[in-house]
């Protein structure tokens, strides 16, 4: 019997409530949403992924090093065609030679991840993250965002019962055309709605289950209506629906919603209870019967974060900023950003043999003895102090950052110790996910990674830090 | 080893000059420099020349200095372009000054050059931090404005130094830019001004800056003989200081200091068997009015984190007993990143001279401090003036 043995989710900050759209646009396309998260400007689908997925692992009963396999599912991936999983992987310090799959382009994609690392052998990681986009005047209004992780194995808290396909061809139902970053619907709202609950009802009844019985049920959630009209067909009931629906504080996180909902049912599951989630993406339903209940690092979230307004809402999410980064002056190369991985997002340090002290990055001699040796590596702790502080403004900063200040405003930059055995790493880094002017020094700041700009097309992550606590 | 000293020194007004060229800003300096050597001198005695520059804006990134020398006529001579960053030119007079101590010449010319205000804003962002660190330090987001502000949210952590301390510097400077006909920004400013200007990287706001500046600067630096031939009360190179320092602020021993500044500057007290208590004025490297502050401790003027008290009681303004700045520093004077180093040489050469804008009474002993980057390379020189044989 394979399952789920742990599991974590990630929201970000920022919450849009539907009565800021309301105001902006004198109307609201987001029935039974209250709010929505929203991502800020440097994140997107893969630093939320792995942020879900180090909540899921921290801690966790399966070591990081033993998985065999790297699901993720999104509809987002940060490049249309480009690499997703092996960033996860150097991120997440997983294994290199662990199997991968990303599974994208449906609402549904979290399925198929799960139906993956559940026909695997061995500790599989499944990480579902999404933050879609849209005409910002009516098909954006309930998107949101959002990443749930998954620690599949055998020997499960939370076992897999059954799993159920439904596939059939439902054009015009939620697509975004080549090349386009906005999803789309063609509007015709009763066939939407009868299509996607057929697929969903079939799904579910097809499931070796009394469905009935469920006392949680993660049904596709576009808006806050659909799951309970969709579980009358299905034999689910509204208890089990309000257990599982996360959509009215989230939003339409896209592949991630049921994920994140299914999530939150299992959360509040009790040993032998049952638990539905039912998937839709283009005509792919999917549903999978859980037995039992586990804790969720990261749940709490989903009825947390700052509210925003909805002009930031828009510098934030890049609606209105259009940022392309020009060649010039000092310049990282990528093979050179390349070697530096493991500094970026492992906080990988040296020790010198000699004189026990700590170079960052570890290379040439080291900054204690200036001896040149040979370090012995270590991963710094990954919480520490602000040293020295500084608040950039608009126009203070490199311009590989000037789509972030646009789009985020001034941004903290500090100089931080993370205190090793013998002396401290330092490094500078961003303060993110905070007012700048609330930071000070002395403050504990943890690491989170983050997208730190794009050039030449290229998106380059590492090490930001966030207030702790 | 035989003494070096300064023959002339001269400078091309400092300013925003989009029109010239690092040729003609040059061209500018150099007469100036030729000007100053009293009696009649020929540029033909110079033998070899030492150039700084950062090249900002691209440019001419390759052999800039020979087409320096060969542009003022200074044909065939051997000439090595320096890069140390701010310090490009401060290292460059430690070059010319070695090349007449060793004896391989009896004529050396120092000098610096750099056109900064010519560029798009674009481009011109791309340029400014290019001498910081910049794997680490320029993709957390940080400029040099942002690297001086962390030491100074360090220093005001530390010693209780406030925005007042850091504005003191502008105005005192730009007291004394004002007089300085050849000043970028030749205007005074009052501590409210300072005090209040807009935020620049928090803690250092507007005033706490350097302007960027487009200028020249050049020095004839030459053997004792050849010195007396021309001046019977010449000024001596009495101690040269330099030390180089880990380019990232973040992997420094101190954030609070300027390390190499120490080092540089004990160096430089040692050759010239004085002390900081011997020091008639000083120009030191204000790039960040912190930098200011940090010069006085790292220089020996004051203790550790006693460098605001300086400031309050007036020790360092041009009436005080240490007057610094007396050109208008780089806050007032300007910042034309390879012409500084020699620049401060100019103002300590005319200083003991008797011919400075903002005169002190009667030095002996000046003080030149100019730093690269956020301290990954310093010269400190100190120069005397000689009595009359």
């Amino acid at each position: 019997m394979r399952g789920v043995t742990a599991a974590g989710v990630y929201l970000p900050r920022f919450r849009l409530s539907t009565e800021e759209t309301q105001e902006a646009w004198g109307t609201a396309h987001a029935s039974g949403i209250e709010r929505k998260a929203v991502p800020a400007a440097d994140e997107d689908a893969l630093t939320m992924a792995i942020a879900a997925a180090e909540r899921a692992l921290d801690g966790g009963p399966v070591d990081r090093g033993s998985l065999n396999l790297v699901a993720a599912a999104t509809t987002t991936p940060p490049l249309e065609e480009g690499e997703f999983v092996p960033r996860l992987v150097r991120a997440l310090d997983l294994p290199a030679d662990v199997a991968s799959s990303t599974a994208t382009q449906h609402a549904a994609a979290g399925a198929e991840a799960l139906g993956r690392a559940l026909d695997a052998d061995g500790p599989a990681l499944v990480v579902v993250s999404d933050c879609p986009e849209g005409d910002p005047a009516d098909s954006d209004h309930p998107l949101g965002a959002g990443a749930a992780a998954f620690v599949i194995d055998d020997d499960p808290v939370v076992a897999v019962r059954d799993i159920a396909w439904h596939s059939d061809d439902t054009p015009g139902v939620r697509f975004r055309e080549r090349g386009e970053e906005n999803v789309e619907s063609l509007g015709i709202t009763t066939y939407e709605r009868n299509v996607v609950r057929e697929g969903v009802t079939e799904a579910v009844s097809a499931l070796d289950v009394d469905a009935e019985s469920a006392t949680g049920a993660a049904v596709h959630q576009r808006d806050g209506k659909f799951p309970y009209r969709a579980a009358g067909d299905a034999a689910l009931s509204n208890e089990a629906v309000a257990a599982g629906t996360v959509v009215d504080r989230v939003g339409d996180a896209g592949a991630a919603t049921v994920p994140i909902g299914l999530l939150s049912a299992l959360s509040e599951a009790d040993g032998s209870e049952l638990t539905v989630a039912a998937f839709f993406g283009s005509g792919t339903a999917a549903a999978v019967a859980f037995e039992g209940g586990l804790p969720v690092t990261g749940i709490d979230t989903v009825d947390g974060g700052d509210p925003i307004d909805y002009t930031a809402y828009l510098r934030e999410r890049g609606y209105v900023v259009e940022g392309e980064v020009t060649g010039g002056g000092a310049h990282v190369s990528i093979p050179t950003w390349r070697r530096s991985l493991d500094q970026r997002y492992r906080l990988v340090a040296g020790e010198c043999p000699e004189c026990g002290g700590v170079t960052f990055p570890p290379e040439g001699a080291c900054q204690a003895c200036h001896s040149r040796v040979e370090f012995e590596q270590f991963e710094a702790p990954r919480t520490g102090t602000v040293r020295a502080l500084t608040v950039i403004g608009q126009g203070g900063a490199p311009p590989e950052f000037a789509t972030l200040q646009q789009r985020d405003g001034a941004f903290a930059v500090a100089i931080i110790a993370l205190d090793a055995e013998d002396g401290a790493v330092t490094l500078p880094a961003q303060i993110t996910d905070t007012d700048p002017e609330s930071v000070d020094v002395g403050d504990t700041v943890r690491a989170t990674i983050r997208r730190i700009y794009t050039q030449e097309g290229v998106p380059r992550y590492g090490v930001k830090f966030t207030p702790d606590g | 080893m035989r003494d070096a000293y300064v023959m002339g020194a001269g400078q091309s007004p400092f300013g925003s000059f989009p029109e010239e060229t690092y040729l003609t800003l040059f061209d500018e300096a150099f007469d100036s420099a030729l000007d100053s050597v009293e009696g009649d001198f020929s540029p033909d005695m110079i033998e070899e020349a030492y150039l700084g520059t950062l090249g900002v804006g691209g440019r001419q990134l390759g052999l800039s200095g020979p087409a320096v020398t060969e542009h003022v006529g200074l044909h065939g001579i051997p000439t090595t372009r320096v890069e140390n960053a701010c310090a490009a030119s401060g290292y460059a007079f430690r070059q010319a000054v070695t090349a007449v101590r060793s004896g391989m010449v009896d004529v050396a010319l120092a000098g610096g050059y750099e056109v900064m205000t010519d560029a798009s804003s674009d481009h011109t962002r791309w340029w400014l931090g290019v001498s910081g660190q910049t794997e680490w330090e320029r993709t957390s987001g940080t400029t040099f404005a942002g690297v001086y502000a962390q030491m100074a949210s360090a220093h005001m952590e530390q010693y209780d130094t406030t925005v007042e301390d850091l504005s003191r510097v502008a105005v005192k400077n730009h007291g004394n830019g004002a007089q300085n006909p050849k000043a970028h920004l030749g205007f005074e400013c009052s501590l409210d001004d300072a005090v209040s200007a807009p935020p620049v990287a928090d803690p250092l706001n507007l005033y706490h800056c350097c302007p960027t500046t487009d200028g020249a600067s050049a020095v004839v630096v030459a053997s004792e003989d050849v010195a007396k031939e021309y001046d019977d009360a010449p000024v001596r190179v009495a101690g040269t200081g330099a030390s180089s320092g880990k380019v990232g602020l973040f992997q420094r021993e101190s954030l609070t200091s300027i390390p190499a500044s120490v080092r540089a500057g004990e160096d430089a007290y040692e050759a010239a068997g004085i002390g900081p208590e011997d020091l008639d004025f000083a120009e030191v490297h204000d790039c960040f009015a912190i930098a200011e502050l940090l010069a006085y401790e790292d220089l020996g003027f004051c203790d550790r984190g006693e460098a605001g008290r300086l400031l309050r009681e007036g020790v360092t303004d041009p009436d005080g007993e240490l007057p610094t700045n007396t050109s208008g520093g780089l806050k007032s004077k300007g910042h034309p990143i390879g012409a500084t180093g020699t620049g401060q040489i100019v103002e300590a050469f005319e200083q003991l001279r008797g011919e400075a804008h903002v005169q002190v009474d009667d030095p002996r002993y000046g003080l030149a401090h100019n730093v690269g980057g956020s301290g990954g390379g310093v010269t400190v020189h100190i120069l005397e003036r000689e009595e009359a044989a």
